[in-house]
């Protein structure tokens, strides 16, 4: 299981294997989960890294190095978003994200690699949430969204 | 001074119910006091003041000061389904820490009301230039604990066997505090020392 198998035309996501499941949105193109949603980018963004390969637990060294990147443009993209709000609580969080990941290094075999990644994706995913909280919507819920990536498992699945 | 020109606010949650939040008014005594008296009594053992009888309740409408005590509360229509407080002080030793409690109707709990809550406290916390905010929470109260936590709370301590209820049980107080950007702990912060 590698790669995307396409960008979703209206919001941007990187989809895998489901184009065909969410049958066709009018001119036959494929539809997106995320279509319409606040932040779409952003959640698609998060869930692509969320259910990643690199989480795993027979995840290649590969895997993991492209996940770090991956989360590093994600962590860039909620920054760009932010910096039109005025959400000291968001920006907090984003910090938080950026020193969890600088503390990772995937080019090492460090056990802590692994969490910090995943502590770095969960500060992001509250930022998304403080954005969303902003919105009045309520948090984005991964979960909802798992039928459209190949998820065989989340090792460090939320406890709520 | 807290700039509450964002209020009222729609939040919807997860289950796709919209509720408001805004500040306590001055007539909001009768909806609150039904509020409370919904409250379980398990619940309330561990309230500070016996919200039951209505004069108290009259009493927080009648010397409402937000620079002090700013109570949002989340309405379903009419109703009250959460409250949440944020308490200040003017001078002293702790002008700098805010304290926070939220209280979740029953019905609505499980719903991500309280996280929900509880951001928007971090939010005014920070926009009030606060260093810290901090939660006291009985042990027991799990799902309270980990709302504050799951919203980048730390435990700071738990005393053992500290506090009582209204029945002279005997009970864990977990203390959590959550460092505000302005915080002088906060790790991210450029000390002077880096040039930064």
């Amino acid at each position: 299981m590698a790669g995307t198998d396409y960008h979703c035309p209206h919001c941007g996501a990187e989809l895998r294997g489901g184009a065909r499941k969410g049958g066709s949105r009018p001119g036959g193109a494929p539809g997106c989960p995320y279509d319409g949603m606040a932040y779409a980018a952003l959640r698609a963004g998060h869930d692509a890294i969320y259910f990643g390969s690199w989480r795993r637990i027979d995840a290649l060294p590969t895997e993991v190095r492209r996940g770090y990147h991956r989360i590093g443009r994600h962590l860039e993209a909620i920054r760009s978003e932010l910096a039109s709000h005025d959400l000291p609580a968001g920006a907090r969080d984003l910090d938080a994200a950026l020193s969890a990941l600088q503390a990772a290094d995937p080019r090492e075999e460090r056990r802590d690699t692994l969490r910090f990644m995943d502590n770095a994706l969960s500060y992001a995913h509250r930022a998304i949430d403080d954005l969303l909280h902003e919105k009045g919507l309520p948090p984005h819920q991964p979960m909802d969204f798992s039928e459209w990536y190949d998820v065989v498992e989340v090792p460090f699945r939320d406890e709520w | 001074m807290i700039d509450l020109e964002r209020y009222p606010r729609q939040i919807a949650l997860r289950n796709g119910v919209t509720l408001v939040f805004r500040p306590m008014c001055r007539e909001d005594v009768d909806r609150l006091w039904v509020f409370f008296q919904r409250v379980p009594p398990e619940d309330k053992m561990f309230f500070r003041q016996d919200v039951s009888r209505r004069e108290v309740v009259q009493h927080w409408a009648d010397t409402l000061d937000y620079d002090l005590v700013l109570p949002i509360l989340a309405l379903e229509g009419g109703r009250v389904v959460g409250d949440a407080t944020l308490h200040r002080q003017r001078s002293g030793w702790k002008q700098r820490v805010g304290v926070v409690r939220v209280q979740i109707a029953p019905d609505y709990r499980h719903q991500g009301l309280g996280t929900a809550m509880v951001r928007e406290l971090r939010h005014l916390g920070e926009k009030s230039g606060l260093h810290y905010l901090m939660a006291e929470v009985i042990e027991e109260q799990g799902a309270a604990v980990r709302a504050f936590e799951k919203m980048g709370f730390d435990r700071a301590v738990t005393f053992r066997n500290f506090v009582n209820d209204r029945e002279g049980g005997i009970h864990n107080l977990v203390v959590l505090l959550y460092r505000m950007s302005s915080s002088p702990d906060d790790p991210r912060r450029p000390t002077g020392a880096s040039g930064g």
